[in-house]
């Protein structure tokens, strides 16, 4: 029933629906169908036959089945593969790389408080009177410095 | 006598035993029913059905097959297929 280049469409799994030609028999249960569906080893049983044949040696290849097919009237399955888009994470990146140009000059005042910070913690633990004083000696030095 | 806010048919009982020895109540809310085939009424299968918060959360690729006429089942899309194959011959 299944000959080499018989027409049939695919009546089970995602590939249902579709039309395909006999490439190989490989079975008498299985064959091997390409066309609108991938290429793959098909059950008989999940095959239902067209009317009509398409002229094809055993085993061709899906260039041949393409061309076979664009005469009858039928596409074949693209197998060029996907140009890849660009994701939408770029932007994002972007984003963080502009912001930090901003934000480079607070950073550093940032870093200086923090120093501050860890001079205060150390020492006001004994008596907070220092506190005060190590503040206004820091911004001194700045000044001086400059 | 439980909360009246549990007092209601759409949550269902679940009876735990707690390791004290004590059976207590347990309130979930209930599955929605099943999706049928259109034609001939049996459960779909590879359609889970959930309450639709959690079918928000899912893909779309696993909430239905992936073959043509995802409201049929498997036998009666491939006797739709074959009826439509046979028009043509």
């Amino acid at each position: 029933m299944f000959e080499i280049g018989k027409l049939c469409i695919k009546t089970a799994g995602r590939d249902a629906g579709k039309k395909a030609v006999v490439v190989s028999i490989l079975d008498e249960k299985y064959v091997l169908i390409d066309g609108e569906t991938r290429r793959r080893k098909c059950n008989i049983a999940h095959l239902e036959p067209l009317e009509g044949t398409v002229d094809i040696k055993k085993d061709a290849s899906h260039e041949e089945i393409s061309k076979a097919f664009d005469e009858i009237g039928l596409k074949a399955r693209d197998v060029t593969p996907k140009e890849k888009k660009e994701r939408p994470k770029k932007i994002k990146k972007e984003k963080e790389a502009a912001e930090p140009k901003e934000k480079k000059k607070p950073a550093k005042k940032s870093e200086e408080k923090k120093e501050v910070v860890k001079t205060e913690t150390k020492k006001p633990v004994k008596k907070p009177k220092e506190k005060k004083e190590v503040k206004p000696k820091t911004k001194k030095e700045e000044s001086k410095k400059k | 006598m439980p909360a009246p806010r549990l007092r209601s048919r759409s949550l269902r009982k679940i009876y735990v035993r707690t390791p004290g020895g004590r059976t207590i109540i347990h309130y979930r809310y209930k599955k929605p029913e099943l999706a049928k085939c259109s034609s001939c009424g049996n459960p779909l299968k590879g359609v889970p059905n959930e309450r639709p918060d959690k079918m928000r959360k899912l893909p779309k690729t696993k909430k239905r097959p992936s073959r043509p006429h995802p409201n049929l089942c498997s036998k009666c899309m491939r006797r739709e297929i074959i009826r439509e194959a046979r028009k043509n011959v």
